[in-house]
This record gives structure tokens, sequence and C-alpha cells, in this order.
């Protein structure tokens, strides 16, 4: 879960009517459209192989534009070559959506146009109808959760240390398309202001759990959110309420400040397309505690004794550790090891 | 492999809990067996027009504990778009399908969806129709590239149960896992034979949740979902609601702050609750879990009546773990909402799921692996009745009337009698004793804070059930 400059792949998963994708070895950078598509209205059906009085096996031989093709009204979608021939055509401008296992086509309005942008520099490995696989070399960091789409752009420190919360305050305009490094906690005002002010997306240590209520709905999870549109990116590094970054995490983030960065969210990482020798991976993995009552997620800072048994409040018996902030039971501690 | 016996050898068995594992058995290089929540299994339920299909097929899914992500019905008025874009967005693993012959249409228009929302997935979704064989020959060509499997259809129990087999063969990764709730179902089945008595076994865990309830003859009707205390703690709030789970905290504490604890504890696993705060919003979350994934079964047309009314309720997973046996009962008490009288115990930690897993694969021996709690007694009288209870100490008789809550310590072997009826019941030596709970069924909470937490404070502490430290 920490800092690491490797080879990484991510799956971007498209949505239904893609019309055109990104050929397999094709480079890509972050942010490129690699897939787009369109978004259908109410469909019709139409009689195929019927109609044309052919087997529905026969009918692709006799169509003459393929399924997906996009259509002006009156396009010719089929037709027999005999004398008295019989043709298919478009009902209105549209798509063939589907062929159906009974020679019927579906065919639908286009109301809508989609497209879906790299989350990695790197080059397209797998493409089909379904995903885009792209591979590439990045630094990484994994997060524990990520709402909203995918976010690509120039990475900028918005707070002063590690513990600050993000201010509203220092939010404007002038951050448009940038990530955001959000510090140990952003609350709900803060993206809200920055999603209003075009920020790409908010990288942050924790937020608040009822902050994302408001930003997402209440649907979401601690997993995520339902896609919804026009809603902010924020990756959450360590969990929700309040935190601190450890210095391990926060640290790396100063000399990659100005490099292009990309969120994605189904993977929940952090891409920082700048070169390996940037700077150096930390060596000492940070370790993080959470809070007693499960409030705030904290790293462990300093020296800690060994495990001995401990009864807690609860009553729960359990082994654990003497840490700068206080007796934490080995169960509520993380190390965050490199992606 | 280590096959158990009750007299031969003893299988070693790694209970997986939801980041570490727990060793049981006398191994101490390798598990001959291990138990493990298995992979979700996200499953599409495709379902004909009547009642009894749409029924039919989620309590085949409560049954296999399998996600179910999408409900489409064959007479639905959605458009294809509208279908295909549903189904793309609910990436199932599965598709079961539920219909009958004159179904066969809207079937046809589902399935054409499906086969266009899956296109050029890596992994096609496996497609399960239960019908009669002529509407799956006419769904079959509609299918293709899709495979198709042919299974009974799920009214039948015998049936039901090959469609679980199936999709839990799906969610086990390797042949030396069983999962857990199949390890839940076989130690019921175990702990109903030996104790020739029907037998509810509930399993409260970090990811899951799951009741299973065998009779002595071997029969099982078993329901399991993946809400949990740990990792699906989040689930349940998103099923339940924050203030259904919040209600059942004996302390006010707002909304925001008790949705960061879940939300926290959901991507820690294994989470240690170190505060009286923090345990009692697990045995809140226990409560709920429970009763939601009672009232799926409800909803899938299967009578819960008789997993309230078990005459012995072994409790197994986290909530057998609760520092308090009292914790446990009250947990078990007040989200089953059991009737009659019932005999609670629990099991020692992981024992019985480790048991239940050798049961699965050949037979166990159970003996010691349960702690007997309490003798609970849920009456709804219409006057003031006398209860006898014999101990070892003596006996004593308790004066009961509607609204108590009371627990009447016992040591030794206990014989209860209840005045004006015929009804005993008598148990060995019981950690806790006899529980009274005339509080009335169904258990309404109080609305408002002023009065909800005095009235949860009362149970809570007519059990002994939580330190008031950390609480105010």
């Amino acid at each position: 879960m920490s800092w690491r400059f490797a080879d990484q792949r991510v799956r971007q998963s498209l949505p239904l009517g893609a019309s055109q994708r990104a050929a397999v070895g094709q480079r890509v950078r972050a942010g490129e459209v690699v897939a787009n598509g369109t978004t259908f209205g109410e469909p019709v059906r139409l009689l195929g192989a019927r109609r044309l009085g052919v087997a529905p096996v026969d009918l692709p031989q006799v169509m003459r534009v393929p399924p997906g093709a996009e259509l002006e009204r009156g396009a010719i979608i089929a037709r027999t070559g005999r004398r008295f021939a019989r043709a298919l055509s478009a009902p209105f401008d549209g798509r063939i959506v589907h062929v159906r296992a009974n020679g019927d086509l579906e065919f639908a309005p286009v109301i809508d146009r989609w497209s879906v942008r790299a989350a990695l520099d790197g080059v397209v490995m797998e493409s089909t109808d379904w995903a885009i696989t792209i591979e590439g070399a990045a630094w990484a960091i994994q997060g524990v959760v990520a709402y909203g789409p995918d976010a690509v752009g120039e990475l900028t420190l918005a707070v002063d240390g590690r513990a600050d919360e993000l201010a509203p305050s220092r939010i404007d305009v002038r951050l448009r398309d940038r990530i955001l490094i959000g510090g140990g906690r952003s609350a709900a005002e803060a993206i809200a202001r920055a999603h209003a002010c075009g920020v790409a997306g908010i990288v942050t240590g924790a937020v608040p759990a009822a902050g994302l209520r408001t930003l997402f709905g209440d649907e979401v999870s601690a997993r995520g959110a339902a896609p919804v549109a026009d809603t902010p990116t924020v990756l959450c590094l360590l969990g929700f309420g309040t935190s601190q970054l450890p210095a391990e995490v926060f640290s790396p983030f100063l000399p990659l400040v100005g490099a292009r960065a990309a969120i994605h969210a189904a993977s929940v990482r952090l891409f920082v397309f700048a070169s390996s020798g940037v700077m150096a991976v930390p060596t000492i993995a940070p370790t993080l505690a959470l809070a007693p009552d499960w409030g705030a997620v904290m790293p462990i800072e300093g020296s800690a004794s060994p495990a001995h048994e401990v009864t807690f409040t609860s009553e729960v018996v359990a082994n654990a550790l003497e840490t700068a902030v206080g007796t934490v039971p080995t169960g509520n501690l993380r190390t965050l090891e490199p992606v | 492999m280590t096959v158990a016996t009750a007299t031969g050898l003893v299988a070693t068995v790694d209970v997986a809990h939801e980041g570490s594992a727990k060793r049981i058995g006398p191994r101490t290089d390798a598990a001959d067996l291990r138990v493990w929540t298995g992979t979700p299994l996200r499953l599409a339920l495709v379902v004909g027009r009547e009642n009894a299909d749409r029924a039919a097929a989620s309590a085949a899914a409560l049954g296999a504990c399998a996600d179910i992500v999408l409900t489409l019905a064959a007479n639905g008025r959605e458009s294809f778009i509208e279908r295909a874009t549903a189904i793309r967005e609910a990436d199932p693993d599965a598709v079961l399908i539920v219909a009958g012959s004159r179904d066969q249409n809207g079937v046809i228009d589902v399935v054409e969806a499906l086969r266009a929302a899956t296109a050029g997935r890596p992994k096609p979704p496996v497609v399960l129709i239960a019908s009669d064989e002529r509407t799956r020959a006419r769904i079959a060509p509609s299918l293709a590239p899709l495979a198709l499997e042919a299974i009974p259809g799920p009214t039948a129990a015998l049936a039901r149960e090959g469609i679980v087999a199936r999709l839990r063969g799906m969610r086990r990764p390797a042949g030396d896992i069983v999962l857990r709730d199949e390890a839940v179902e076989s130690a019921a089945r175990a702990v109903a034979a030996a104790d020739m008595r029907d037998t509810l076994v509930l399993d409260v865990s970090g990811a899951s949740t799951s009741l299973a309830l065998a009779t002595p003859t071997g029969a099982v009707i078993a329901l399991h979902s993946h809400l949990g205390v740990g990792t699906n703690a989040d689930r349940v709030v998103a099923r339940a609601g924050l203030d259904r789970v919040r209600r059942w905290v004996p302390r006010a504490v707002d909304g925001p702050a008790l949705l960061e604890r879940v939300f926290n504890r959901a991507r820690w696993p294994d989470a240690v609750p170190a505060t009286t705060l923090t345990l009692a919003l697990e045995m809140a979350l226990a409560r709920e879990a429970v009763a939601h994934t009672l009232r799926d079964a409800e909803r899938s047309g299967i009578s819960v009546a008789p997993f309230r009314a078990a005459r012995a309720i072994v409790c197994t997973g986290r909530i057998a773990r609760f520092p308090r046996a009292a914790q446990c009962a009250i947990v078990a008490i007040d989200a089953l909402e059991t009737r009659g009288t019932t005999c609670l115990s629990r099991e020692a930690p992981d024992a019985l799921i480790a048991a239940g897993a050798i049961a699965s694969r050949g037979s166990a021996d159970i003996a010691g692996r349960i702690e007997p709690l309490a003798i609970a007694m849920t009456l709804w009288p219409r006057r003031a009745m006398t209860l006898t209870v014999s101990d070892a100490t003596g006996t004593i008789e308790q004066r009961i009337t509607r609204g108590a809550f009371l627990l009447m310590p016992t040591t030794g072997r206990v014989d209860l009698r209840v005045g004006g009826s015929a009804e005993t019941a008598s148990a060995d030596a019981l950690a806790l004793g006899v529980i009274v709970d005339v509080r009335g069924r169904p258990l309404d909470l109080p609305q408002r804070d002023a009065e909800r937490l005095p009235a949860l404070a009362r149970w809570h502490s007519a059990l002994t059930a939580l330190s008031s430290e950390g609480l105010v």
C-alpha cells in the first residue's frame, strides 16, 4: 500500500455501446481517449431474417453493415441479392445494437456519446467491447477506497503538512484539472468546492463518512459508490473520519508535485508519471493504528514495546503493543507494504 | 487426507477469519481442511411471472450464500437496452433462470439482453436454467455462445439442494476448502443428531451470517447472507439503515460518527473492539445482520417461525467470542426474537465450525465444543405468573409480569416450571442461568433516545451484558 515504482496494469471497463477502441499494442498516455461509444435510447426490434426470407444463420451473409454500425435513416442494413430483392433499412438514425438468435435486430437511436480515457501511461494489452487493459510503469500508491470517476491531472500540494486538513479557502479555479494532495483529512465542503472549481481529483488520508453520503448519496459504502454523473473523484489512502498521513506516505508526494498523475478508481490507486529516479523508495514501511473507538486511523511513530496480552475496557483480551499513542491491539495495527 | 471419526484420527482444520486463520487440531505443519467464506458469487436472477418463481430463486440464492446483484422478471417492462445496461453494471458471475412455459418469450428477451451485455467478457457468466425441457430447448439458441446448464426447478427442496450445491461449487476455489456456510450446516446436523432435538446454529462472522436449522433426522433449512459485523459491516448499514443499527447502541451516539466507525471496521479485517462502545456496535451489527437475513428468508417464502422457535440455539463465530456469555445471549435473543423455551449455547472459539467442516466430509465428535449458556424463556402471559427454578442451591420462585426481562443465575442442574401451565425445561450446568423474556413480540424499541436508552440500559444490566465503563 506504500509508494513503489513498478510496472502497473489497469483494466478499464467499458459501458454498453462501444464504437471505437484503442488497438492492442497501441501506446497511450493517461487522459487520452482509448474508447468511445454511444448511449442508446428506446430500441425497436426489426424483423431481420424473417423479412428477408433467409435463415437466421444466413443473415450475416446478407447484411450490408456489421452489428454495431451507426446508420442514417433509410440506410440499407441487409438485402437479399435475388431478382425480387428484399431489403431491410434503418427506420431512423441509430445503431444496430444486437442481432438476435432468431435473426431479428435490435436497433436504437443514439441519445448521447461517451468516451473512456486511459488511466495509465503505457501500452494497450487487451481491447474488447468489455474492457481495455493497459500496462505501463509508474509510481503508484494504493488507497483503501476511491469514489467517483477516474481522474487525470497535475499533482498539486494543497496542504502545508501531513496532518493538515484540506481547507476550502485554499481551493480556487486556478487548481482546475489538478489532482490535489489533501493531507490527513478532506471534508465534504472542501471536496465539493474543489469539484465546483474543476479540480480533477483529491488524494487524502481520510474522508468523513457522512460527508461521503452528502457527495455521493446514501448508497455510498466503505467500498465505493455507484457511478453517478458529475461527482468528484476522491482517493482515501487510510480510511474514514480523521487521520494523519505517515511521513513515509506524505514525503514522497513532495518531489512528485508538478508531475502528471492519475487516479484509477476501480483499483483504488494513484499513479504518478515521473521518472524512477525522481526519489528513493521509502525504506521503512509505515505502521497504522485504528483508533480505539474506530473513528480514526493514525500512524504509529516512535518505538513500540513487544506484544503482550491486555484486557481492554471492552473486556476483550488481545495481544497488544505499547506505542506512543497508547496500548493498541495488534489486530488494530497494519503495515503499509509497497504496491 | 486425514479423515476424522469419533474414534479415529482427528483432522486439523484452519478456520479463516477476516484476515487471519485459527488452526484447530493436532497438526502444526499444515491443515487437512480449510474453512473459508468462499469467493463472493454475484448472481443475477431471471424469474417468471409467478411469485413462486421469484421466491424459489431467491431461496436458492439464500441457501447458497450468493449475492443477488440483479433480478429481472420475464414479464418486466424494461426495454432491451435497459436490461442489457443493468446486466452490464451488475456484472454477474452466474445467472439463475427460474421460469415456466408461459414465460418463454419473456425469458428469451432477457437472455438476448444478457448475451449483448456480456459480449467480450473474458469469463462469461454461467447460466443455470430451471424450467421444463421444451422451454429450455427454445431458450438455448438465444444463449449461444454462453454455456447453459440445466438444473431442476428449485420449488422442490431436493432440487434446491442441487442448485445450492452447484452455486457453492462456484464459490469454492479449492478442493480442501469447506465453505463456512457448509460447515455451519454440518455442525447443525451433527448437534441436532447428538442432542436429538431441533437445533439452530446461529453463525455471525465478520463477513457472513448463517442460520442453519437442523432436525435430528438430518434435514436442514439454511439461510446465508454476506452480512457481517466486520468486513461486511457496511453492508448491514446499507441494508438496514444507520438508524436501525444505531438504535441498539445503549448510548447516545450521533449517526455520522457511527458511520465512520462502521466504515473503518469494514476496511480493517479482524479489528479488535477495544472499547465498550465498539463492542456494543458489533453487537448492534450482529442483531441487524441476523434480522435482515431472516427478512430475506421471509421474502423468499421461507417460514422463519421454526428458526425463532428452535428448541436449541448454538451461537458460533464472532458472537460466540464476545467477552461475556451474556452478550452472546442477548444478541441471539434480540436478533432472533426467540419464541417459547430455548436452550442457548455457544461454541468454544471456532471449535464447532471446525467440527462442522470435518462432519461435512465424514463424521465428527462435537463433545466438549459447546458451552451451555442459558435457558431462554419467552412468555407473554395474560396476567402475572410464577416461575419456579430449582438448581443445586435450592428452589426459587419468581413472579413474572409483562415487560420483564431478567436473568435468574443458577448453579448445577436446572429444572424450570411455569406456574399454571404444563411447560417445563431442564438443563445441566449453565454459564448464566434462566433468562426470562416478557418484552413481547415483535420486540419494539422506543424511537426516542430518552426512552430507548433507559430501556436498553435496563435490558443490558438485567443480564450484566455490558460494563457501564465507556458507555456513560
